[in-house]
């Protein structure tokens, strides 16, 4: 799995900063979510569509994986435990939305930058006007065939194909079998292919 | 891995997860392997497509810094409720302290006001009758007993089975 760490950061061990982290060190902490936050916050988006709702629950979720840090015995690696938080989070929330009837939100006006890998800050040159706009509108495409997913399928699809986690990672951070991940890929990817086949076969 | 399902299946092959037997017996058991591979590469598009699409976080650092406040905001809070749940239980204590400590004082005053009270209260004719002694050899079945009425300014003594007088109270 892929990291934000940079060169100029020492290779600490996740376990090494885990274990600083339960010790109440805050910098620790903070080389753990610099690690996660840009994957954390993409995966979240992916879910539920919204810029700020998605900033909010990765900030809830961080939250959460502080607090709760000091009961994590490290049975699995950190990023799966962190992702269990983050799903149990995102889950409940977009429960709760449906819950309240507030419908499918998309955030148009999110302005999705690309960022250059190498600089954690640092955007690289605008894309062209027309590129933005096809750019936006095929982001469009996929928040509107995710959101047709259940928040499950969405899940499972997602640490799929855009964290390329293994299955048995999957279940672990969705608490079920790994049968349960396979089947639920299968329909997930039944689906994003009826709905997006025009859009990823002619981009 | 035991894999039960058609979907199970389907979904390892896609990615490259089944090998030797398992492998054959399921591209055996496809109706049209051509199709099946002409999909299995749709799959693979798909998702090549939806990592290089895959959501940045723009403002990564804004996004630490406001973690750390919102850390150190719930930190400072976690530990003033800290302090005021054991603050609040030594004002309970003192409290429970000083409400037993005021009835064990109440207490004692009473009693004593009380052991105080009651010899004036009594009534000075029947202490001297209580205070008489009544010889037992003399009447053994004697026995005394007062009824009064403070209202009405009225004693009744009742005095049961003496055999004699003493000699002191018939003088008076």
């Amino acid at each position: 799995m892929h990291t934000e760490a940079t060169a100029a950061q020492p290779d600490v061990s996740e376990m090494e900063l885990v274990k600083r982290c339960q010790q109440g060190d805050t910098a620790a902490f903070d080389e753990l979510v610099t690690r996660y936050r840009t994957r954390v916050f993409g995966m979240i988006y992916n879910m539920v569509h919204n810029e700020q709702d998605a900033w909010d629950l990765a900030q809830d979720s961080f939250v959460k994986a502080w607090k709760s840090l000091p009961r994590f015995r490290g049975k699995s690696s950190f990023y799966t435990w962190v992702y269990r938080i983050v799903m149990n989070v995102t889950i409940d929330w977009l429960r709760k939305k449906q819950v309240k009837g507030a419908g499918t939100e998309f955030d148009d006006a999110v302005q999705l930058r690309e960022v250059d890998p190498a600089s954690k800050t640092l955007p690289r040159a605008e894309a062209l006007p027309h590129e933005r706009m096809e750019q936006s509108e095929v982001r469009a495409r996929i928040d509107q065939a995710i959101a047709q997913l259940s928040p499950e399928h969405r899940a499972v699809i997602l640490m799929k194909e855009t964290e390329d986690m293994q299955y048995h990672e999957i279940a672990e951070s969705l608490g079920c079998s790994i049968g349960t991940v396979m089947s639920r890929l299968f329909y997930a990817r039944k689906k994003l292919q009826n709905l997006l086949r025009d859009v990823y076969e002619n981009v | 891995m035991f894999m039960k399902t058609f979907e199970e299946k389907w979904t390892a092959w896609i990615d490259d997860q089944l090998s030797g037997r398992e492998l054959d017996d399921f591209l055996a058991s496809l109706p049209d392997r051509g199709t099946a591979e002409v999909e299995k590469q749709s799959v693979k598009q798909l998702g090549t497509f939806l990592r290089e699409q895959a959501v940045t976080l723009s403002n990564a650092d804004f996004f630490s810094h406001q973690l750390r406040e919102r850390l150190d905001r719930e930190e400072d809070q976690a530990e003033y409720e800290t302090e005021s749940t054991v603050s609040g239980w030594w004002t309970i204590r003192r409290l429970l302290w000083g409400a037993a400590t005021s009835f064990a004082i109440f207490i004692i005053c009473a009693v004593f006001v009380l052991r105080e009270r009651t010899p004036a209260s009594q009534s000075q004719y029947l202490s001297e009758i209580l205070s008489y002694r009544v010889d037992p050899s003399v009447s053994p079945n004697a026995s005394i007993t007062m009824f009064e009425k403070k209202d009405d300014h009225v004693t009744v003594l009742w005095v049961d089975g003496l055999q004699s007088l003493p000699p002191e109270y018939a003088a008076k």
